[in-house]
C-alpha cells in the first residue's frame, strides 16, 4: 500500500504536533530540510515543523497509505520505494539512517514516539473507507441530500418495522473489524431464496439491526445455525404456526458482551439480546427475502419474531446448562436455535417439594400447541432461581428431574384420542391402547434464566412441525 | 402446475417471483385441514375442469 | 451525501418459462405430487380417479415433508418417469 512518487528519492517524515517527542525533535527536521531532500507530513498542524516546509496531512490520506502508526516515522525512499523506516527517536539509528554523524547533538539518546492519528479509535474503518481499497462488495446506494436514510431504509423494504441504523460502508468495516472471518466467506444459502449468505452481508444486517461489532461473532454463528438444513428455516419462516429461530447464548462470551440472563430476561433493555435476534431476522427479510405476508405465512405470529435471544443463567444454577447437555464444554461459547412461539408463563407458589413442582410443570407442559396433541411439537422449559431452588434443596440432578417430568408427561392414549371428551382434535384413535409421551427424545430442552425472585417459570413452545420432518435444535460453536 | 388453497395467492407470486418462475396455479377454496373426506372430494371435484385445463395448450 | 450497502441479496433470478405444453393428455402420464400436508392425499385420490377414468396415466409422488422443498432425487424421478406434474396440496 506504501505509495511514494517513482522519482523521489530522500527521507520522508511523518509528526505531529501533539507528540512530545516530535516537538523534541523540531530543531532535527529543521536540519534534514536543510542538509537533505526532506519531505515532511504533518498529521495535526501544517505550520509545525516551523520554518521548514511542510506537507498538510490532517486528511491523514498519505498516514493511512504508508501504514503509519507511530509518529515519528522517518523512512529512506529509494525511487519511490522505502529501503528503511524508524519510528519514535533512537538517536544512533536516526545518525545512520541519515548519514549525518552529530544529528541531534544535545538531544536525548532515545525518546519514545507517540501512537500515529490514524489509529485513534474509530478512525482505521473510516479511512479504510475514505482512502482505502475496501473489501466491500455490496452494491452501494446512493442518499439524495433531501432523502432521510431512516425512510430510504423503510421503503426498500429493509426494515421489520422499527427504525434501522443506516448501513454505511464505515459502520459495516467497523462491524468486520470484530471477526476474523473473509466478508467474502459464504455461511450458506439463505431461505426462501436460497441466496448466498456472505459474512459482509451478514455484518450489514447487524448494522441495521443496532448490534455492537462485539456481538457479530454470535450473530455469524446464530445465522450458520439457521442455516443448517436440520433446523429448517423455510419452514420456519413459512409456516402459519407462531415459530421464530429463538437463539439461546452459552458460555463466556455471554458473559463478555453483557448479555442478560437474570431478569426480564426473555423480555426488552438489553442491547446484546434485543439486536441478536433480530440481526438473525433481518438476515432471513433482506439476505433470504422472507417477509409476512410474503412467504412467512403465519397466521398470528408473535412479538419473539422480531428478534429472540437471550443466555442462560449458567454461573449459579445447580444443573449443567443446556449446551453441556449438548454435547459442549462449559468453557465454550455457543448458539443453540430452537424453532418456538411465544411466552407461556407457570406460576407456582406453594410447591417446596420437587415432586410437587415437577409435576405441576409438567401439567403446563402437556398443553403446549394442544394437550390433546403428542409427539409433534418441542418446548423450551426456562427454570428461573426460585423453581430451581426447590431441585437444588432437594439435591435433585437435572437428569432426575427430566426422569420425573418424563414420567408425569406420560399419559394413556384413550384419554387424548381424537373425538375422547366431545373434541375433534387428538391423537388417531388406533393409540388409543398405547402410552404416549408428550415429547418425542431430546424435545424438551431445559434452560435457568432470570431474576432471582418470582416462583415463575416459563414454557416456550416449540413449533408444531418439531423433529425430522420440521426442524431439529441446533447448537453451534462461536468462533472469534 | 400446482394446486393451493385461496389464502396462498400472495404466497405462490411471492416465491413465482424470487425463482424467476410462475408455474400454472389453480386455488381451490380455504380451509383444507379441517375437511371431511367427502368435502376434499368435493372440491377435487370442483377443480378438476381448470386443472385439466392448466396442462394442456390453450 | 451518504451512502449505504445493500442488505439485500441482490439477486435478479433468471426468468425460466414452462415448457411447451402438449395438445391433449393422450398418450402422456401425469405425475400426482403430494407435498405431505394433511388431507392433500384425499384430494389427489380423486384427482386420480378421475384421470383414470378419462383413460389418462397417473402416477404418485410424495415429498418426505412439507417443510423442506422437494429432494433432488425425488424431483429427477418425476421428470425422468412423467410428462406432467400436478402437486398439491398447499394450504
Amino acid at each position: 500500500m506504501a505509495s511514494f512518487d517513482k522519482d523521489f528519492s530522500g527521507l520522508v517524515a511523518i509528526v505531529k504536533r501533539d507528540c512530545e517527542t516530535c516537538r523534541l525533535l523540531e530543531p532535527v527536521f529543521q536540519r534534514l530540510a536543510a542538509e537533505r531532500r526532506l519531505q515532511i507530513h504533518s498529521q495535526d498542524d501544517p505550520a509545525f515543523p516551523a520554518s521548514i516546509a511542510v506537507m498538510d496531512d490532517r486528511a491523514l490520506a498519505r498516514s493511512y497509505r504508508l501504514e503509519i502508526e507511530i509518529v515519528p516515522t522517518l523512512a529512506r525512499v529509494e525511487s519511490g520505494s522505502e529501503r528503511e523506516r524508524l519510528v519514535g527517536w533512537k538517536r544512533d539509528d536516526w545518525r545512520r539512517l541519515t548519514g549525518i554523524a552529530d544529528l541531534g547533538d544535545g538531544l536525548p539518546a532515545f525518546s519514545p514516539g507517540c501512537a500515529s492519528r490514524t489509529v485513534e479509535p474509530g478512525l482505521p474503518e473510516k479511512l479504510a473507507y475514505k482512502f482505502g481499497d475496501t473489501p466491500l462488495q455490496a452494491r452501494r446506494i446512493k442518499v439524495a441530500a433531501q432523502q432521510d436514510e431512516h425512510e430510504l431504509a423503510h421503503e426498500r423494504g429493509w426494515s421489520d418495522g422499527l427504525p434501522v441504523v443506516p448501513p454505511t460502508e464505515e459502520r459495516v468495516l467497523r462491524m468486520l473489524a470484530a471477526t476474523s472471518r473473509s466478508p467474502d466467506e459464504v455461511l450458506g444459502f439463505a431461505p426462501p431464496d436460497l441466496a448466498s449468505c456472505t459474512v459482509e452481508k451478514v455484518a450489514i444486517n447487524a448494522v441495521m439491526a443496532g448490534c455492537k461489532p462485539e456481538y457479530l461473532p454470535v450473530v455469524l454463528a446464530a445465522v450458520e445455525a439457521a442455516l443448517l438444513d436440520k433446523f429448517c428455516m423455510h419452514g420456519v419462516l413459512a409456516t402459519t404456526y407462531f415459530a421464530a429461530p429463538i437463539v439461546i447464548v452459552h458460555g463466556p462470551i455471554a458473559r463478555a458482551i453483557g448479555m442478560n440472563s437474570a431478569h426480564n430476561v426473555l423480555g426488552q433493555g438489553n442491547r446484546a439480546n434485543s439486536t441478536i435476534g433480530r440481526a438473525l431476522q433481518l438476515v432471513i427479510r433482506n439476505v433470504g427475502g422472507g417477509k409476512p405476508g410474503g412467504v412467512d405465512r403465519a397466521t398470528l405470529g408473535q412479538p419473539g419474531k422480531v428478534g429472540f435471544c437471550f443466555a442462560e443463567r449458567e454461573q449459579d444454577s445447580f444443573w449443567e446448562s443446556l449446551a453441556v447437555e449438548r454435547g459442549f464444554g462449559a468453557e465454550e461459547s455457543t448458539v443453540t436455535l430452537f424453532a418456538g412461539g411465544g411466552v407461556f408463563p407457570v406460576g407456582d407458589q406453594k410447591s417446596r417439594e420437587p415432586e410437587s413442582l415437577t409435576r405441576c410443570l409438567a401439567l403446563s407442559l402437556r398443553a403446549v400447541y394442544n394437550a390433546r396433541i403428542y409427539g409433534a411439537t418441542d418446548a423450551l422449559l426456562v427454570v428461573s432461581p426460585e423453581n430451581m431452588r426447590v431441585f437444588r434443596d432437594a439435591g435433585w440432578t437435572k437428569a432426575r428431574f427430566r426422569a420425573a417430568l418424563d414420567e408425569a408427561l406420560t399419559v394413556d392414549g384413550r384419554d387424548i384420542v381424537a373425538g375422547a371428551g366431545g373434541i375433534a382434535e387428538g391423537m388417531p384413535l388406533k393409540l388409543a391402547e398405547r402410552r404416549l409421551s408428550k415429547f418425542r427424545p431430546d424435545g424438551l430442552l431445559i434452560v435457568h434464566a432470570g431474576g432471582g425472585a418470582g416462583m415463575w417459570s416459563a414454557i416456550i413452545t416449540g413449533w408444531g412441525r418439531s423433529g425430522d420432518h420440521g426442524s431439529v435444535p441446533v447448537t453451534v460453536k462461536i468462533r472469534e | 402446475m400446482f394446486v393451493a388453497s385461496n389464502e396462498f395467492v400472495d404466497a405462490a407470486a411471492t416465491q413465482g417471483r424470487a425463482l424467476g418462475f410462475e408455474p400454472a396455479v389453480c386455488f381451490v377454496e380455504h380451509p383444507i385441514q379441517d375437511r371431511h373426506d367427502e368435502e376434499m372430494r368435493a372440491l377435487a371435484d370442483a377443480a378438476f375442469e381448470e386443472i385439466l385445463e392448466s396442462l394442456v395448450a390453450g | 451525501m451518504a451512502t449505504l450497502l445493500d442488505p439485500t441479496s441482490e439477486l435478479q433470478p433468471a426468468r425460466r418459462m414452462a415448457l411447451p405444453r402438449p395438445a391433449s393428455l393422450q398418450g402422456k402420464r401425469v405425475a400426482l405430487l403430494d407435498i405431505s400436508k394433511p388431507r392433500g392425499d384425499v384430494f389427489l385420490d380423486r384427482l386420480q380417479d378421475r384421470l383414470t377414468a378419462m383413460g389418462v396415466d397417473s402416477r404418485r409422488y410424495r415429498k418426505p415433508t412439507f417443510t423442506r422443498v422437494a429432494p433432488v432425487e425425488l424431483k429427477q424421478r418425476i421428470a425422468g418417469e412423467c410428462d406432467l406434474v400436478i402437486e398439491a396440496l398447499a394450504d
